[in-house]
């Protein structure tokens, strides 16, 4: 099994190692064959891992693969916990990957970056193996920031696109603000509980949940205040407001890049941390009221954003802003697999959608504004249904997977009786609606309606190479499959099978799901359901109000836009969060760093210190350099003065003059 | 009595020979001097009953290594006023230098007082039951076996070092190839020449 | 004293290496070859089987005393042993297309190698003075004629010159220390020196005769103020040779040091440990500025070293297991690291031309982005940049220092570090963000290139997997 796990991470290491590095010599063809068959080994074994799992022949591992240094008692290993819970990411992360890879061929296939591009996904794909697959903190901390460099990295991919550098140090500043808190809470975990590793950590927070600490004056649970510090990673990383301010600009990175990173994987570890943290959490009503909270703002308030952008792929970054969010109330209301759930199921028509989206963009000839299309469904008709299932899919269609994870997190938040669950309710149902309207939106804009193409797309429409659309539409129907179906079988098992076993460790006080599991009588009574859910008919009214202002009477559109001009308008402005970020923590600190540059580093650190310091050391070493002259016996009368020196310092210490 | 006087006698003429090799003005002297350190040293090890160290020191310094030495310096023309140059110069701050130093050496090796204790006593049979090369004989190959078979390297590595440094092939000497001259065939060295005979000029 | 049979088994590495020595002296002579390519496999193949033989002969067979307590056996010496033949293994593999290219290699070479490298091996295993000074005296000598290899050059002879005279004096120095000793102990055999420094008689005389050999001891390692033929002859020796005495023979001094001072008069420590400060922090200061200051390469990898030993000096400082163990990793990485850097000016001079200016560097990356990477590498692991093994040797130390006590010494270590880091980033500098008008192509042969991606991938892989090492150089000394 070791040797399993092993290949699974270090294929992709070994794919984006040649890539990296030899991807001159090998060629472009070679890399891309070399890293989909290194993602392919991983995706291919982790589905078997999974169904190890699920068949019950495979326990969950939990070894050490290789101290890598002590010090003192605190060892830093790299170690794998490989059960149920991993075995589902690992799964969506590979699988997902593997189409990706498999896309990109025909997304960048005229990029001069082509073997750059693959070596990073690869190496993408091994950093989020490692994090999710960590059994101890330190290796998750690297896992973490290793996705986040590799992220970093692709979104500044075309690094002469001014925008795209821009985006790609605001994804990098926003992350770093993420995980300082991060750091301090695997400090306080380090400090609290005296070890990194999972099962140790849990084990001493579960054996001493009343644990306090002193901080800002005040007596806080150990347990909350690592919590939270936790979370304000989790924050960072799956883009959760306030820190949500980055995932939108990361758009600029290529297609395939919003896919995998920005909506699929990487955004989704923030989800898997808390999940994973379970046994921490669940001691802490504080950090999970938190949590639902700003879950159900980052839910609802960014679906509206979503309705005003007019660029495809940033309709759909709001969109996935808003499915992160209500996976944090899921995880809020201690319904922890239905947020897993709800991950895996969105990660599969997210990328699907995302995926839609790109090749709609390189068909027009990277055109992303959505007022520039139209009636696409003649051109791309795959590329239309595959899209439509995906959109269907996200609004939670009956049968379709996202309702029912979506539905579970509504029914949970409903039963649940944490402070807040409240507002989560009403902010969830009516992000229902916001999801609909927002994605018939784009439904409508992009497949129907008047053609708007512009003439220069459309020439460049018919000069694709062959191979390029269909090796980008394997990949949507692919994904297409796991979008419609998998929420259908998996729901029982997953939600109220016990399928996570110990991974996931909820108090019996909290455990809303096993108050839903009364309700929930197989997969298509559930579907049924829908027909007495308020959830449904918001859906629906979402989808009709799309169709009416957007396909059947868009001339009504210019009315209602200038009836709620000023609301439009916040949304437009993303509710001030750029202007704030920019101009008072981003100016205010420049401020900040100027004064103190003026004072501080050009009066006494250079005035005093560094020119100061050349002058002596400039001073001091032409006097040494004298002594350097070259001449045997300077040297041979140095090593006597050295030797009368130390002759001096023995005597001096005999007689004790020291 | 009678030794303490001889070996200070001795020990002075060392002394005073090991200055003169460093500070005489010609080179020739230098070596003379140092030939007198080794005979001064080789007595005082005559003393210390180690006759073949003794016997040894003066066959093997005294007979080659200074005469070759001595060689060595009267081929080469070395210009002395050159060598002592700085001298003076220098002088005093070493002076100071040395100066200090054995004063702090005197210091400390006056207050330590050395313990012998640490010595195993001598268990040596009489010299007339021995001598001291037997006694040389019986260690070298066995107790001391490895530090003499180094010492054999470090000789091994002296050899190649200085034909490595000083040896030369340099192009266009003469020399004699035994085999060539031997394996010579007669069209290598003799050519027949047919000319017409010539006409005597008249001047 | 009575003579027993000595275990010749125990000695077989250095056993190994003379017999070798003999071959390889004899097989040169019918080499007919160019290259003296005979002797050169032959060498590699004797280094190679070294560090197997040393390995198996000493490492975890517990601590064994042969030929009358004059040789030591232990996980110490298999440690010591294993890593100065890869050194050698790997210096002497960079130095054959160098020395090619000059008309200089001859079979001589290899053999002063191998040579060097029993004096070496003898050092390591030493449990008597004498011993000790038989196996500096080897490699001394065959260092003093490696520096002098390129016979016509005249700073190649000057540098020899410098390096022998210096030499013999340090040598005299530290025989008067060692006649001291045993002056006070009765004995040349290293426990039993220990015995006398533990039992406190002639304490004094002890100390003195320490003085002396701490002298000897400096001047190996090249530490201030003993320091002043390091940069002369690293500038002056042919680059092989530079890379050949810049790694392997800073380990032996490191034994010279461990069994000496360490084993023999530990009970001393402190006595010598004020004076190592000295030398500590001098190396530091003087090893760093003037590394500042060159633009030769060579001469800055020299002073570099310097800084270095300073740093190594410091585990020796602390007195504990823990610090020699920290010493002992240093001095390995060290030597990578080192054969690494001079590996690279060989591989970027070619036949007339010697790339050992800091200019030399600009436009690396242009010519070759993976020497690029490595020496990205090698200077971040010079400065101590986490991800490499320059890194875990300084925390090592530093984390030493701190648990003596010796906060201050760390402090002050780490701002040398700092002031370390601009000249090593320099070079960087040069490599990345600098162009070449027209630019050479690289003409090393493919086994030079090899060696580099090796030391290289090396440096990266300790780096990231410091574990084994660690567990290595903390098992030779026990913990």
């Amino acid at each position: 099994m070791k040797l399993i796990y092993l290949l699974i991470v270090l294929a992709p290491l070994f794919g984006a190692a040649v890539a990296g590095l030899a991807g001159g010599a090998i060629g472009r063809a070679n890399a891309h064959r070399l890293t989909i068959l290194a993602v392919a080994v991983s995706a291919g074994l982790s589905l078997w891992v999974l169904y190890q799992h699920v068949s019950g022949t495979a326990t969950s591992f939990n070894e050490t693969i290789y101290t890598w240094a002590m010090v003192g008692d605190l060892r830093l290993e790299v170690g794998f916990l490989v059960d149920r819970l991993t075995a589902v990411m690992m799964v969506v992360v590979t699988t997902v990957s593997l189409a990706v890879h498999v896309y990109t061929v025909g997304y960048m296939h005229d990029d001069p970056g082509y073997q750059r591009f693959f070596s990073y996904i690869n190496l993408f794909t091994f950093a989020m193996l490692m994090l999710v697959m960590a059994n101890n903190f330190l290796q998750l901390f690297f896992g973490w920031e290793a996705v986040g460099l590799v992220s970093y990295l692709l979104i500044g991919f075309w690094y002469k696109k001014e925008s795209a550098i821009f985006a790609n140090l605001k994804a990098f500043l926003v992350n770093r603000v993420g995980d300082f808190g991060f750091l301090l809470g695997i400090a306080a975990v380090l400090f609290y509980y005296n070890s990194l590793d999972y099962v140790e950590v849990f084990g001493a927070a579960r054996a001493a949940p009343e644990l306090t600490m002193s901080i800002f004056g005040t007596e806080a649970l150990v347990v909350t205040v690592a919590c939270l510090l936790l979370f304000i990673g989790a924050m960072g990383k799956s883009a959760q407001v306030p820190l949500h301010v980055w995932l939108p600009d990361s758009m600029e990175g290529p297609t395939p890049i919003s896919a995998l990173i920005h909506a699929a994987t990487m955004v989704t570890a923030g989800i898997y941390l808390v999940a994973r943290m379970s046994p921490l959490f669940e001691f802490s009503e504080t950090a999970l009221t938190v949590v639902l909270v700003l879950g159900a703002i980052t839910a609802l308030f960014m679906g509206l954003v979503g309705l005003v952008q007019h660029d495809i792929k940033r309709v759909i970054a709001y969109s996935t802003l808003s499915q992160l969010g209500y996976m944090f109330v899921a995880l809020g209301a201690s319904a922890y697999a239905a947020g897993v759930f709800h991950l895996m199921t969105h990660a599969f028509f997210k990328a699907l959608l995302f995926l839609g989206a790109g090749a709609i963009i390189v068909a027009l000839h990277h055109e992303q504004d959505m007022r520039r299309m139209g009636n696409l469904r003649r051109y791309l008709p795959i590329t239309h249904i595959t899209m439509l299932l995906g959109t269907l899919a996200l609004v939670g269609t009956p049968l379709f997977s996202g309702y029912y994870s979506k539905d579970a997190i509504i029914e949970a938040v409903h039963l649940s009786d944490r402070a807040g669950a409240g507002f989560a309710y009403v902010a969830v149902l009516l992000g229902v609606f916001i999801t609909s309207l927002y994605s018939f939106r784009l439904y409508f804009l992009v497949f129907w309606g008047e053609e708007r193409i512009d003439p220069h797309a459309r020439e460049h429409m018919s000069h694709l190479p062959r191979y390029v659309l269909p090796v980008m539409q394997w990949p949507l129907i692919l994904l297409a499959i796991p979008s419609v179906v998998i929420g259908y079988f998996t729901i029982a098992p997953m939600l109220f099978g016990g399928f996570f076993g110990e991974a996931i460790f909820v108090a019996p006080a909290n455990d809303v799901l096993a108050l839903l599991s009364e309700k929930f009588h197989g997969s298509f009574a559930f579907a049924l359901h829908a027909a007495v859910n308020p959830a449904f008919w918001l859906a629906v009214a979402g989808a009709i109000v799309a169709w009416f202002f957007f396909n059947f009477r868009p001339s009504l559109l210019p009315m209602v836009n200038a009836r709620l001009k000023p609301v439009i308008e916040v949304l437009e402005n993303k509710y001030g969060f750029d202007v704030l970020y920019n101009q008072g923590f981003a100016g205010g600190g420049r401020l900040l760093g100027r004064a103190l540059w003026r004072v501080g580093d050009q009066g006494l650190i250079d005035g005093l210190i560094v020119n100061g310091t050349a002058r002596t050391i400039g001073r001091l070493a032409g006097l040494l350099r004298g002594a350097q002259s070259g001449y045997l016996y300077h040297y041979a009368f140095a090593m006597i003065l050295g030797l009368l020196l130390l002759l001096s310092v023995f005597v001096a210490n005999w007689q004790g003059w020291f | 009595m009678i030794e303490k006087v001889i070996f200070y006698v001795f020990a002075g003429i060392l002394l005073a020979a090991a200055l003169l090799v460093i500070t005489a003005r010609n080179p020739v002297h230098s070596a003379l001097s140092l030939v007198l350190v080794f005979f001064t040293s080789a007595a005082l090890w005559l003393m210390a009953e180690a006759e073949f160290l003794g016997i040894a020191l003066i066959l093997v310094y005294v007979g080659a290594v200074m005469v070759l030495f001595l060689f060595v310096v009267m081929m080469l023309d070395i210009n002395i006023a050159v060598m002592r140059e700085g001298f003076s110069r220098y002088l005093p701050l070493g002076a100071l230098v040395a100066v200090i130093m054995v004063l702090q050496m005197l210091l400390v090796i006056g207050a330590a007082g050395v313990d012998l204790s640490g010595f195993a006593e001598a268990t040596n049979p009489a010299l007339s039951e021995t001598n001291n090369i037997r006694m040389l004989g019986n260690v070298l190959y066995t107790v001391y076996v490895y530090p003499f078979e180094l010492a054999a390297m470090v000789l091994l590595l002296a050899i190649i070092a200085a034909i490595m440094l000083t040896l030369r092939r340099r192009g266009g000497t003469r020399h004699q190839d035994i085999n060539k001259q031997v394996r010579t065939t007669k069209a290598e060295r003799l050519r027949m020449v047919r000319m017409a005979s010539e006409q005597k000029n008249e001047q | 004293m009575t003579f027993e049979m000595p275990q010749f088994a125990l000695a077989a590495p250095e056993i190994w290496l003379g017999v070798m020595a003999c071959v390889v002296l004899v097989a040169d002579l019918f080499d007919r070859s160019k290259d003296s390519r005979i002797a050169f496999f032959l060498t590699q193949f004797t280094f190679v089987v070294a560090i197997w033989l040393a390995l198996s002969t000493h490492w975890g067979e517990g601590v064994q005393h042969t030929f009358n307590g004059m040789y030591i056996s232990d996980n110490l010496a298999g440690l010591l042993k294993a890593s100065m033949a890869a050194l050698a293994a790997l210096t002497v593999g960079y130095s054959r297309d160098y020395l090619l290219q000059r008309d200089l290699l001859k079979g001589e070479f290899f053999l002063l190698a191998l040579i060097a490298l029993l004096g070496m091996f003898v050092m390591a295993s030493a449990a008597s003075m004498l011993i000790l000074y038989m196996g500096l005296e080897l490699l001394s000598l065959s260092l003093y004629a490696m520096v002098a290899f390129d016979r016509d050059s005249r700073v190649g002879s000057e540098a020899a010159m410098k390096y022998f005279v210096l030499g013999a004096l340090s040598s005299g120095m530290l025989l008067y220390g060692m006649s001291m000793i045993y002056g006070a102990s009765g004995s040349l055999i290293i426990t039993e020196i220990a015995a006398t420094a533990a039992s406190g008689q002639n304490g004094l005389l002890l100390a003195f005769g320490m003085t002396f050999v701490l002298v000897g001891v400096a001047f190996k390692f090249g530490a201030v103020p003993f320091h002043m033929w390091v940069p002369d002859v690293y500038q002056g020796a042919p680059t092989a040779v530079s890379a050949f005495l810049g790694s392997a023979p800073k380990i032996a001094a490191l034994a010279l040091f461990l069994r000496l001072l360490v084993e023999g008069l530990g009970d001393l420590h402190a006595q010598w440990q004020l004076m190592a400060i000295i030398l500590a922090v001098g190396s530091l200061a003087v090893g760093n500025l003037f590394a500042l200051m060159q633009t030769n390469l060579k001469r800055m990898f020299a002073y570099s070293t310097i800084s270095h030993i300073g740093f190594l000096f410091l585990g020796l400082i602390a007195g504990t297991d823990e610090g020699y163990a920290a010493a002992l990793f240093y001095a390995i990485s060290y030597g990578i690291m080192s054969a690494g850097g001079f590996g690279m000016i060989i591989l970027l001079s070619r036949r007339g031309f010697e790339a050992d200016m800091i200019d030399d560097m600009r436009g690396l990356n242009d010519r070759h982005s993976g020497f690029a990477l490595v020496m990205l590498l090698l200077m971040f692991s010079m400065t101590g940049i986490p991800g490499t093994v320059g890194f875990y040797a300084k925390w090592m130390v530093l984390q030493a220092l701190v648990e003596a006590g010796l906060v201050w010494l760390a402090v002050l270590a780490v701002v040398f570090a700092v002031i370390g880091a601009f000249y090593y980033l320099r070079v960087l500098k040069s490599v990345y963000f600098e162009r070449l008008e027209d630019p050479m192509p690289i003409e090393a042969a493919m086994g030079t290139r090899a060696a580099m991606m090796g030391t290289g991938g090396v440096v990266l892989l300790l780096g990231l997997f410091p574990g084994a090492l660690i567990a290595v150089c903390r098992a030779a000394f026990g913990l």
